[in-house]
């Protein structure tokens, strides 16, 4: 056990990280908000903690917080700026917040190294930390996603009105989306680059989006489960197909394609489904196959709310 | 003048490319990732071919925008279309369409970077280009061409999508599919021709561009499928002419920077363009007065 571990702790530290950077795409995305903005607060997250370090001589953990406070401060004012869009709308305006991160960084001067990235950044978090901090992350997830923290949320997704109706405050809940997306996003950053030590323009680009947005589809949006299976799986991947070489993108491609075509709740989908056939074969009564959606958004309804009251118009 | 006409060339080859995008995103709501590698995979396919056999110009762009029109033709039917058909509602549609489309433009790229080692690739042809001087103004005959293709093609679409009765349909498709079928508009079929034509668009656009640079790098997809996304949204979905206008202004606008020297920024430009046009006119410029496929 610690041999597979010390040979493939890097391979490990990368599955924790990235499971931390499709958690800040997969949050907005289950709240019915389409931002890649937590990707742009990975860049952010991994400057400030490099800059803490490099240029102010802060010690590790410290640097991680600024940046993960600076993240969250920035994607929380672009989430109150782009407030009025939605949908594929939303999606450009928080895909050019990104991209324009780079440019910044490489026009950043001596702050941030220019094209050629800041060096230096000796951070002393090890893997167990990391594996603390991701763990702990997914705690304070996992809890919003249960219960009626759960149903209010796939409401505000499937319909913002209705929950409007129901007295959640849907726009609220529009802009925790948008901190909770950017400090993640942030944590992901700074930890990624004080691990590696480096940053450069060149990581925050649109493979990250790329890659990001295929772990929580292909894994399955509806959980944090689902982010984790994603991002084992496209971390993974890389040494499971060792054995075709550079045709990796390839069988990379055609996985993706797959999944978006076969798998419309992901591979988490995929196992609920599995688990309940199996549980339904167990137990040989006749019993109705109910829908992931449709159930919350009734519980939702049904539950009278505790005030009673209408307090927030419709988002517009 | 130079400056002029070097946008004018640029703005020629990023409009054939938006079109493409602009028309499957604006009527069929296909917001296809993998336009870019369509692109670029045309071009590569020409590669392969005019390795064998010396083609004419027109040879070389009616070749790449066949190829253009099969891959997009096969993507539809073998991915957008199952994911359109199993969806559950409009907005997974959408996301499992990007994915999809991201998935698709994995493929051509794993190839091409495999078969070149990711270096550039040029077309064989038995055309020279010819360059006039007209004035102190250099123009090379593939500008002309590439700017009365570029103009031709983006007008001619603009007046067929706003007079033809297909571009009738395709616009009811794009304002109310379910209506629109009800009204006899047959839709899988017209988005069968849409991606096909789009596709086409890519292809002659890869070509054109491989004619102009002489050479394409296997990613070159990637960067020209984000200054789509600013075109479309600076000139307003759905809104053809806008798309054609957005082309320009855009490949002004870097040029613009390139000329004040100020060459580390020009990614900026269509980045921070999609971010302002969205902030304070999301129609568009010339776009509608809602923004409708939210």
């Amino acid at each position: 056990m610690t041999g597979w571990f010390a040979s493939n702790v890097i391979l490990i530290q990368t599955t924790l990280t990235t499971t931390l950077l499709a958690l800040s795409l997969q949050i907005p995305i289950r709240l019915g908000v389409f931002s890649f903005a937590g990707i742009g607060a990975f860049g952010i997250g991994g400057y400030t903690a490099a800059i803490a370090m490099v240029h102010l001589g802060w010690p590790t953990y410290p640097a991680i917080l600024l940046g993960v406070v600076v993240a969250a401060v920035a994607t929380y004012i672009l989430g109150v700026i782009v407030q009025r869009l939605s949908g594929l709308y939303l999606g450009m305006a928080t895909l050019a917040f990104t991209l324009i991160i780079s440019v910044l960084a490489v026009n950043g001067g001596s702050l941030t190294g220019g094209a050629a990235g800041l060096f230096g950044a000796v951070g002393t978090i090890d893997v167990p930390q990391i594996l603390l901090i991701v763990v702990g992350v997914v705690l304070v997830v996992s809890y919003f996603e249960t219960g009626s923290r759960g149903r209010r949320a796939d409401a505000v997704r499937e319909d913002p009105s209705l929950a409007a109706a129901m007295g959640i405050h849907v726009s609220r809940y529009r802009l925790m989306a948008f901190l909770a997306s950017g400090a993640i996003g942030g944590l992901a950053g700074a930890i990624t680059t004080l691990r590696r030590t480096a940053i450069s323009p060149a990581e925050v680009n649109f493979g990250l989006i790329v890659l990001a947005l295929t772990v929580i589809i292909v894994g399955g949006i509806g959980s944090w489960v689902g982010v984790l299976i994603g991002a084992v799986v496209f971390v993974w991947l890389p040494t499971w197909v060792a054995f075709v070489g550079q045709w990796e993108d390839l069988i990379y491609g055609t996985i993706v394609v797959l999944a978006a075509v076969f798998m419309p709740d992901g591979a988490h989908g995929v196992i609920k489904m599995l688990i309940r056939r199996l549980r339904v074969r167990i137990s040989r009564e006749p019993r109705t196959f109910e829908t992931a959606a449709l159930p919350s958004i009734r519980a939702v309804r049904d539950r009278p709310d505790s005030r009673g009251l209408v307090r927030d118009g419709v988002d517009s | 003048m130079q400056e002029l006409l070097n946008t004018a060339t640029l703005g020629s080859i990023y409009l054939l490319f938006a079109l493409g995008m602009a028309l499957a995103w604006g009527t069929i709501g296909i917001l296809n990732f993998a336009h870019g590698a369509t692109f670029m995979f045309s071009v590569f396919v020409v590669y392969l071919i005019t390795g064998a056999v010396e083609l004419s110009m027109i040879g070389v762009l009616l070749l790449a925008a066949l190829i253009g029109a099969a891959i997009s033709l096969l993507t539809q039917l073998l991915v957008f279309q199952p994911i359109v058909r199993r969806a559950r509602s409009h907005s997974s549609a959408e996301l499992r369409i990007i994915l999809g489309g991201i998935g698709v433009a994995a493929i051509p790229l794993a190839i091409a970077e495999r078969v070149t080692n990711s270096a550039p690739f040029a077309i064989r042809s038995s055309y020279e280009a010819t360059v006039f001087s007209i004035g102190g103004v250099r123009l090379s005959s593939t500008s002309l061409i590439v700017i009365i293709v570029g103009l031709t093609i983006g007008i001619g679409l603009t007046l067929w999508i706003r007079r033809s009765k297909q571009g009738l349909a395709l616009r009811a498709i794009g304002t109310d599919a379910e209506t629109a079928e009800g009204m006899g508009v047959h839709r899988e079929l017209l988005a069968l021709g849409t991606m096909a034509v789009a596709g086409a668009l890519a292809g002659l656009a890869g070509g054109l561009l491989a004619f102009q640079l002489s050479a394409m790098a296997p990613e070159s997809g990637d960067t020209l499928l984000i200054k789509a996304f600013a075109m479309i949204v600076l000139g307003g979905l759905g809104s053809m002419g806008g798309a054609v206008i957005g082309a320009y202004v855009l490949a002004g606008a870097e040029m613009l920077m390139t000329i004040l020297g100020q060459g580390t920024w020009v990614d900026a430009v269509s980045f921070g363009l999609i971010f302002l046009i969205l902030l304070f006119r999301p129609q568009g410029l010339f776009g509608r007065k809602e923004v409708r496929r939210a």
